[in-house]
């Protein structure tokens, strides 16, 4: 007993034991440092993968498309964000989408589409992944659809192009298809200067959404640039309303105006008719899209005699208070005819502007050598291209032969055998308002002007500029293009279209000119193609809307009118040359 | 007075006093620790606030673009002049009724 007790107040030590039980617990920790160590130090790959694969993620921020405003900042095209849906049938039918078909019929309301429709297009594919839905809806149907919380229905970020000039500059701002590439004028052209591309940017996300860490740059996006054109929407608005009302009341088949400013060459308008809506493409026809200013060609007719004068002079062969006879109003050239409307006599080289006498002009071209003539032309941009750069561009047709019988070369006088576009015709009367100075034409606005290239000594310009005042003037072929306060050096021109084996029964009808012509600004060519009502004569109809679009884009362009008094000095000088 | 020899916190004192560095260091070390923690959490919390910013210009730039189509659909110039000739009764003067006042 006693010893027993003795043993109890003073216990012994077991040594086992307490070499047990620190040996278990320096084994925990032993085993806790190795496991740390372990995952820290010999294999952290893993477990910062599994970290990296709950917090990565790649974002990529949408660029849109830049801008295309006029010159004055009004927006011709702009891009907004809207959304696209799409949906992974796979997923779809793994989350049981088809349960709560309320839904569906809630997505093919908000969608406008029959529910069956939709549905099959998920149904039925189940191994596929990815199929649209509807693309560019707006952002709040967008909301609501991630609102129904269909399985496997997406929304994916695109963007929608908006004009807001609608028809009035279609054909020249031309569209972008559903994937955002540009596919005509100034879209297609400046397609890659438009574009941006979205850089991708690896960031941490935390548990609830936020990006809490910005890692590295996966690809370097580029944002897109805009452009800024040479075009007044103003003037192009008149001009496309002008051009509009003529097409209609001649019933044209088509038409287009050009605007140019004289001074740089940069195109302050151009419209063309019919036009289209490039804000719904559900009918698009390729007709109403191409830019006629630019891309059809025609014989410019009688618009071309100012610059066969200027030739004459230029060559020296004809003085310019010469007087040509021209009695007895017809001459037989190589066994073919050329006649005037009447017998005019002997005419002074405004008269024969003025009248548009053919038999004046053709001995006028016949007294020069070809060459000169044609080195005229296309030294104002006949035959080449204008510098505008864009798609689909015409340079007309302009025969570089040695040979021509004389009959041609008076043909070539009253504009037939060569072809040109509007916008070379209204670029050759910009070089005459100039000066003789051709400019580059260019559809994006200027910092400052061009280098010019004189083709045309001024002297020669400056009088057959004035010697084209009486065209408008009483007496001349367009009297309805007058415009008082703005005297305008025009002329008109009225074509018969060339077909099969001929000339046939239709016209182009045509105005070009420039004003004012103490001050030359602006250089319009109005260009009426196949009008078929009774008036098909270039002053009747393409005359009255050039007056209409020069006077209303010289007044927007705060060009002092003449006064009374320079009016008359103005409308004498032309006579005392008589 | 063996005993008193062996006073605890005296001998707790002087060992510490004896390391002060290595104590100071390692206080320095946590310190520093805190820190690090802290400056990570004040720049994730700054990080998302630029996130915020920067979803909050997109959609921004968004509703801009939306006013800006609206602008120049209400500001198109052919409503302009229907609505100034229609409904104000204003007309464009002719060149020649216009009155040039030149600026000196």
């Amino acid at each position: 007993m006693s010893r027993q007790a003795k043993r109890k107040q003073n216990p012994e030590l077991i040594p086992w034991r307490l070499y047990v039980v620190v040996g278990f617990v320096m084994l925990l920790f032993v085993s806790l440092v190795a496991r740390a160590a372990y995952i820290q130090i010999i294999e952290p790959d893993k477990l910062r993968h599994e970290s990296d694969m709950r917090t990565l993620r790649t974002t990529s921020n949408q660029v849109q498309r830049g801008l295309i405003t006029d010159r004055n900042g009004d927006m011709l095209a702009v891009s907004v964000p809207v959304r696209a849906v799409w949906a992974d049938p796979k997923h779809a039918h793994d989350q049981n989408a088809f349960e709560d078909m309320r839904r569906w019929q809630a997505l093919a309301d908000v969608l406008q589409e029959p529910v069956e429709k939709l549905v099959k297009k998920v149904k039925h594919n189940p191994k596929k992944r990815f199929v649209y839905l509807k693309r560019q809806v707006t952002p709040a149907v967008a909301d609501y659809i991630e609102q129904l919380k269909i399985g496997g229905i997406y929304l994916k970020s695109e963007s929608r192009r908006y004009y807001p000039a609608g028809e009035i500059a279609a054909q020249l701002i031309g569209i972008t298809n559903i994937d955002d590439v540009g596919i005509e004028g100034i879209e297609n052209t400046y397609n890659t200067w438009l574009t941006g591309t979205p850089s991708k940017q690896k960031v941490r996300k935390s548990r609830d959404g936020r990006v809490v860490e910005r890692l590295d740059i996966v690809q370097e996006g580029e944002n897109s640039n805009d452009i800024v054109l040479s075009i007044d929407q103003r003037i192009q608005q008149l001009a496309y309303r002008e051009l509009k009302r003529a097409t209609e009341m001649y019933q044209a088949t088509s038409g287009s105006v050009v605007v140019i400013d004289v001074l740089t060459g940069e195109v302050l308008a151009m419209a063309n008719t019919p036009s289209y809506n490039p804000n719904s493409r559900e009918n698009l026809q390729s007709h109403r899209m191409r830019n006629r200013a630019l891309t059809d060609t025609f014989e410019p007719g009688s618009t071309v005699k100012p610059f066969v004068v200027a030739a004459a002079l230029e060559a020296g062969t004809v003085k310019a208070d010469e007087l040509i006879p021209t009695s007895p109003g017809w001459m037989r050239i190589g066994g073919r005819q050329v006649r005037d409307s009447n017998n005019y006599g002997d005419m002074s080289l405004s008269k024969i502007l003025v009248k548009s006498s053919n038999v004046g002009i053709s001995k006028l071209a016949l007294s020069m050598p070809v060459q000169q003539l044609l080195g005229t032309y296309q030294s104002m941009g006949l035959g080449n291209y204008s510098g505008i750069n864009l798609t689909g561009e015409s340079a007309g047709l302009i025969h570089d032969r040695r040979r021509w019988s004389d009959f041609e070369r008076a043909t070539l006088s009253f504009g037939y055998g060569f072809t040109a576009t509007p916008l070379q015709l209204a670029r050759m009367y910009a070089t005459l308002g100039s000066g003789g100075v051709l400019y580059p034409v260019s559809i994006l606005k200027l910092k400052e002007p061009p280098a010019g290239q004189q083709v045309l000594s001024q002297d020669v310009a400056k009088s057959v500029m004035q010697m084209l005042v009486g065209v408008t003037e009483r007496g001349g072929t367009a009297t309805k293009a007058h415009i008082d306060g703005y005297p305008i050096a025009g002329k008109t021109g009225t074509s018969r279209k060339a077909i099969a084996g001929g000339y046939g029964d239709d016209y182009v009808a045509l105005f070009a000119g420039v004003a004012p012509v103490h001050n030359p600004r602006l250089a319009i060519s109005v260009v009426i193609n196949e009008p078929k009502g009774d008036k098909y004569y270039g002053g009747d109809v393409a005359g009255p809307a050039f007056a209409k679009i020069m006077s209303g884009a010289l007044q927007m362009l705060n060009v002092e009118p003449i006064s009374k008094r320079e009016a008359v000095q103005l409308a004498s000088a032309p006579r005392s040359a008589e | 007075m063996g005993q008193s020899s062996l006073n605890l916190p005296r001998i707790v004192l002087h060992d510490i006093w004896q390391h002060k560095w290595v104590l100071l260091l390692s206080i320095i070390v946590m310190i520093n620790a805190v820190a690090v923690v802290y400056t990570s959490h004040v720049s994730r919390k700054l990080t998302s606030q630029w996130d915020q910013l920067l979803q909050q210009q997109d959609s921004l730039d968004i509703e801009w673009r939306n006013l800006l189509l609206e602008e120049q659909s209400q500001s198109e110039h052919s409503r302009v002049t229907r609505i100034a000739t229609k409904e104000l009764n204003m007309s464009r003067p002719l060149p020649k009724e216009e009155v040039i006042i030149r600026a000196q």
